[in-house]
């Protein structure tokens, strides 16, 4: 199976090529001076190298893109460029979980065997974060929520487990002293085991049903947009001025 | 040789397949959730825009009877308009065209309402002089060619169709307000009311519409909810009737700066029966030949994209791998 991955749900545009289990293709675009993602401008680009060093788009068997959580238009740019990818060439493209893939590439990394709670930077001083297996299969529903709630929810399910779950990703970092506090162990900020890997998306997407592609990508957004939460709030729209 | 085009830029997701300046398809996918909001909410729009596209685009290629492999370009809008919702449209407009080699043609949404005159079966040909209004933008713009426009001027605020909503929704009416306050101002008595003749002494040709709209308010306010709604026609034809005047006020001042030939009158709002009413008049005292673009072509759509595309700069693969969108466009010539 050749598979050209990506992600754009945190502010690196990830991407990678990989052939059975070799990688032949991998990106990591760090966001330019301005601290702004580089999505839009080199996700295509890196895309295309990736489909060619599997042979062009001809050669390649799937697509996987990361549906997120994380940034809202880093998603849909992902998501934007895999229907359009796969419409043209006629790929089938698969979506997959971005915090099931930084896990699986967290487990590699760390050698684990037990689960991982992969945590992203959810912006507004908040985590997105859940549970996986090495393998990346989902154990608990990821959520959105506070490093506060993110440290008790460590807590419960240590409590519940026969090991405590490898906890690592950029959220880690981004809240390391109030993980650090309450005891849990998070990898160094420069450490691999933070990082959001293209060939965990590959393989995740490489690993997905037979019956998946064809299905429409559907963003793992986790929260609702504000103007919705309003209107539920308020029973009203606060509406235009 | 046919030409994909698409629209994201507001709250429509938009696809069309042109064979020069013929409509073979132009599939408009409206996103009516934003009627509950009273507005349109940007990150309500791109959530609809990522879901709807890849259906939109293949449902444009099926109503053309064609496939990609005869699509020869692809036409996007790259601004002005939300960021979020143009980068769908562009994401994916930029996959579609990569793995092929074909030509990207970036438009600005702009010179799409300007070039739907230039579309079969009734074209325009520049020069004329042209009027957009719509709940996105205002603008008067002078086209001499089919290359581009100028700006001749624009909303400094609001845009009138925004205010158009605004004051529907004050005087109690649903989203979009447009057509229902069109109805209500047709049993009221436009003069009843005072409201400020905008910019009317301002010899510019920039509009401004949020004087208008606080003078409603302080009519509100002053009337009292009861008053409100016993004198809401009355209110709403006074309101109805100084956009209009606004909007037909700077189309008489540039036409007596220039003389035009032709006079062209697009966006939303141009489905108000008073505002064409009103253009028409000034266009027969003047002699000028208006042309009103159909309703389809009116409101945002992608035909219109690939219209002014046919008049944009191609870029050759790989070069707009990295183009990006623009949520403002450039004052002046474009
Ligand atoms: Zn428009």
């Amino acid at each position: 199976m050749k598979t050209v991955g990506f992600d754009t749900a945190t502010d690196d545009t990830v991407v990678a090529g990989l052939d059975g289990d070799r990688v032949v293709a991998e990106a990591s675009i760090a966001p330019g001076e301005s601290g702004r993602p580089l999505h839009s401008q080199t996700l295509l680009d890196a895309a295309g190298e990736a489909a060619d060093a599997l042979g062009g788009w001809g050669e390649v068997d799937r697509i996987a893109v990361g549906l997120g959580p994380g940034t809202f238009t880093g998603i849909r740019i992902g998501v934007a460029t895999a229907g359009g990818l796969a419409l043209t060439t006629g790929v089938p493209a698969v979506g997959v979980s971005t915090l099931a893939a930084l896990a699986v590439g967290i487990a590699r990394e760390a050698g684990a065997s037990g689960p991982v709670m992969p945590v992203l930077d959810a912006r507004r001083g908040e985590v997105f974060a859940g549970l996986y297996n090495p393998m990346g299969r989902e154990l608990e529903p990821p959520f959105v929520g506070s490093p506060e709630d993110l440290v008790a929810r460590i807590g419960e399910i240590t409590a519940r487990l026969p090991q405590p779950p490898m906890v690592g990703g950029p959220g880690a970092v981004r809240f390391v002293d109030q993980l650090d506090r309450a005891g849990i162990e998070v990898p160094g900020p420069g450490s691999a085991l933070n990082r959001l890997s293209g060939r965990a998306v590959c393989e995740l997407g490489a690993g997905a049903a037979r019956s998946q592609p064809g299905k429409p990508l559907e963003p793992i957004y986790l929260r609702v947009p504000d103007a919705q939460l309003w209107l539920e709030r308020d029973g009203r729209d606060p509406g235009p001025t | 040789m046919p030409l994909l085009a698409i629209e994201t830029s507001c709250d429509d997701t938009c696809a069309a397949v042109l064979d020069g300046d013929r409509i073979l398809s132009n599939v408009i996918s409206s996103q009516s959730v934003h009627d509950r909001y009273g507005g349109v909410v940007p990150e309500v729009a791109s959530r609809h825009h990522v879901e709807l596209m890849v259906p939109v685009v293949e449902a444009a290629l099926a109503d053309a009877g064609t496939s990609l492999d005869q699509i020869e370009a692809v036409a996007v809008t790259a601004g002005p308009g939300l960021i979020g919702a143009l980068l769908v449209g562009l994401s994916t407009a930029k996959a579609i065209a990569a793995p092929r080699r074909l030509p990207l043609i970036p438009t600005d949404h702009l010179h799409g309402h300007v070039a739907a005159n230039f579309l079969e079966p009734d074209p325009l040909e520049p020069p004329f002089l042209c009027l957009i209004a719509s709940g996105g933008h205002t603008m008067l713009a002078a086209v001499r060619d089919r290359s581009g426009f100028e700006v001749l001027g624009e909303t400094l605020d609001d845009a009138a169709g925004e205010a158009i909503d605004k004051a529907a929704r004050m005087l109690g009416l649903g989203y979009p307000g447009g057509p229902a306050l069109e109805r209500l101002a047709a049993d009221g008595d436009p003069g009843a009311f005072e409201f400020p003749v905008a910019m009317s002494r301002d010899p510019g040709l920039d509009f401004s519409f949020s004087g208008l709209k606080t003078a409603l308010v302080y009519r509100c306010r002053e009337l009292g909810e009861e008053g409100v709604a016993e004198r809401r026609a009355d209110l709403a034809a006074g309101f109805q009737g100084a956009v209009v005047d606004q909007l037909v006020t700077k189309l008489r001042r540039a036409l007596e700066r220039e003389p035009w030939p032709a006079v062209a009158l697009g966006g939303g709002v141009a489905a108000n029966g008073p505002l064409r009413a009103a253009v028409q008049e000034l266009c027969d005292r003047r002699g000028v030949e208006l042309k009103l673009v159909s309703r389809e072509l009116c409101t945002d759509n992608a035909a219109m994209i690939g219209a002014a595309a046919r008049h944009s700069e191609p870029l050759a693969w790989p070069g707009y791998l990295s183009f990006d969108a623009f949520a403002t466009g450039p004052r002046g010539r474009r």
